[in-house]
């Protein structure tokens, strides 16, 4: 077996270097990059040439995401709201009842008990 | 350069005609295969020229395009793994340009190589082969320059042990 330990200053380093470089070399065919460029640029091609049509929908797509993002931030907005309210009518509601009921009771006389006492005077001996 | 972003088509083939084959010496290093590198080059323009409007002018283009190439080759090898993960072993995903080759130390350094991690490997050929520096390679791989000066250190010692009979025997 023999290898070109010549090559360089290094010898077998530099056997290593070139095997890699033989081993990794590009092609040397001119018409094979002229044929690579060209498939190149017919995707980019027909990359924008799709984008012609996509283009208005696209556009839309993009109203529309926006339009849902606005409509999805109201309710966001409306929601948040009628948490906000829900407790405080709540305690609205927990503290005002039994308020305005004990009012009516101081108030509004006891029935009741004026008939019981008319009843006690009646049948009094 | 200024052309091809205002979407002058030509402007672009023009581009890709003087960058491809440092384009493609960049995806080879990477990419497991001839045909591996050849799809990332051709990802990578695509990329690029969608990235078009991002390219600040004061960069240079060539190193701009080849970290997103780097990148595509790097995807690619990432589902190619995926692809073969139950049928190869990493280390018989190099296959040489010519199999008819009976040339010694090629075989046993395509043998090397696959014993090398796939960024090891890359970095040694973009090195030594391509000539780029730790901090290109770095920056087209994603890694710290002293990741890809240490890579290159373990992968040179690497093939030095695995090779090192062939020099034995002279």
């Amino acid at each position: 077996m023999t290898f070109d330990s010549r090559i360089g200053p290094n010898g077998r380093e530099d056997d290593i270097t070139n095997a890699l470089r033989r081993l990794y070399a590009a092609p040397v065919d001119e018409d094979y990059w002229s044929d690579l460029a060209q498939r190149i640029m017919t995707r980019i091609t027909n990359e924008s040439e799709g984008d012609v049509w996509w283009q208005p929908l696209a556009r839309l797509a993009r109203v529309g995401v926006l339009a849902a993002g606005v409509a999805l931030a109201i309710a966001s907005i409306a929601l948040t709201r009628n948490r906000t309210a829900d407790p405080s009518l709540a305690y609205e509601t927990l503290t005002d009842t039994p308020r305005t009921s004990l009012l009516q009771i101081a108030i509004e006389p006891d029935v009741n008990t004026e008939r019981e006492a008319t009843l006690r005077y009646v049948i009094a001996p | 350069m200024l052309s091809a972003q205002k979407g002058d088509s030509s402007a672009f083939a023009a581009l890709v005609r003087l960058h491809e084959r440092r384009a493609y010496a960049v995806a080879r290093a990477i990419a497991a295969t001839h045909e591996d590198a050849e799809d990332a080059v051709q990802e990578g323009f695509l990329h690029a020229y969608r990235a078009l409007d991002r390219f600040r002018p004061e960069q240079a283009f060539g190193a701009w395009l080849h970290r997103i190439v780097a990148n595509a080759a790097l995807d690619i090898g990432r589902r190619r793994k995926v692809r073969d993960a139950d049928s190869l072993p990493e280390n018989v995903a190099l296959p040489m340009r010519d199999p008819a080759s009976d040339d010694e130390l090629r075989r046993r350094l395509v043998a090397g190589l696959g014993e090398l991690s796939q960024r090891q490997r890359s970095v040694i050929v973009l090195h030594d082969v391509e000539g780029f520096t730790h901090g290109e390679i770095g920056s087209m791989l994603g890694i710290p320059e002293g990741t890809a000066r240490s890579d290159l250190h373990h992968a040179r010692a690497a093939l030095r042990r695995l090779l090192a009979d062939l020099w034995s025997e002279r």
